[in-house]
């Protein structure tokens, strides 16, 4: 097997998560699936560049975050802090107890999967605007540290956190808000704050 | 010993194994001893979970992975 055969192999293996991710990026299965060939061939040409023994995971992500940037014109740098609105913390865990457990059929251990459907957490992230939204997918959905996703975007890993912690608790927001136009929150079951 | 609203500020750094040791044994000895943070922590511990699996249940278009293996070019099948 030639480097370049490795390459080829260990690339494809990580196909289906970058594909993911480029849905969640590009909100379209068109533009999605032409983000990852776009990568894959940039990445292919690169090949020189890429030495064996790094992270070809993180290389390949990097490549599809700033193609993704570039062609869309994502504004990385500037962020609109206006854009999201500032959720108290701990959102949505301080509302659980409003969650009207007579219409959530599921055990006690399934409930919280069942309580968020595919779309709504699908929606949740792609409804953050993308600033918060791409920080928000390289943690939550890809995994990777707080160090790979500054280097990756090439900014502060303060301002990776501070945007991660920011863009989370909107989605969380809008979780409960789409608990809520289904009917399964309840309100009046919340304690009293404060 | 941490207290609760220390423990609650690091809990999001400590889901993304982001702190250091010291303040990792910190947070999990606090953990151990209140059930208030413990639920915040297994609450958010299942959430991520969650979005991470349903964030990536995604089927995959027909023939894609052909297509990809397609921007790998001819040497793919000859020599290196
Ligand atoms: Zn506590």
């Amino acid at each position: 097997m030639g480097a370049r055969e490795n390459f080829t192999t260990d690339a494809m293996q990580y196909a289906p998560q970058l594909f993911a991710t480029a849905m969640r990026m590009t909100r379209n299965r068109a533009d999605a699936e032409d983000l990852v060939q776009e990568t894959f061939l940039k990445g292919w040409r690169a090949f020189g560049s890429y030495q064996e023994g790094t992270n070809l995971r993180a290389w390949l992500f990097r490549i599809m975050t700033n193609t993704f940037i570039n062609k869309y014109n994502a504004q990385q740098r500037r962020p609109q802090e206006s854009e999201l609105d500032d959720v108290e913390e701990l959102f949505l865990f301080r509302r659980m107890g409003a969650f009207d457990q007579s219409k959530i059929n599921q055990s006690a251990e399934d409930q919280m999967f069942q309580l968020f459907t595919d779309d709504e957490v699908k929606n949740a992230i792609e409804a953050l605007p993308e600033t918060f939204r791409i920080p928000v997918l390289l943690s939550d959905v890809d995994g990777f540290t707080y160090k790979e996703i500054a280097e990756m975007l090439d900014i502060p890993i303060g301002t990776v956190m501070s945007r991660l912690h920011r863009g989370r608790k909107a989605m969380q927001k809008m979780l409960y808000e789409y608990a809520k136009d289904r009917g399964l929150v309840d309100e009046s079951l919340l304690d009293p704050q404060d | 010993m941490a207290d609760c609203q220390e423990t609650l500020n690091e809990l999001e750094r400590f889901l993304d194994s982001e702190l250091s040791p010291v303040r990792v044994a910190e947070v999990i000895g606090h953990l151990k001893g209140c059930s208030d943070c413990q639920g915040a922590y297994e609450f958010h511990s299942e959430l991520r979970t969650i979005i991470k699996t349903k964030a990536q249940n995604e089927d995959l278009p027909k023939g894609f992975l052909d297509r990809l293996l397609g921007c790998f070019g001819d040497e793919v099948l000859g020599a290196d």
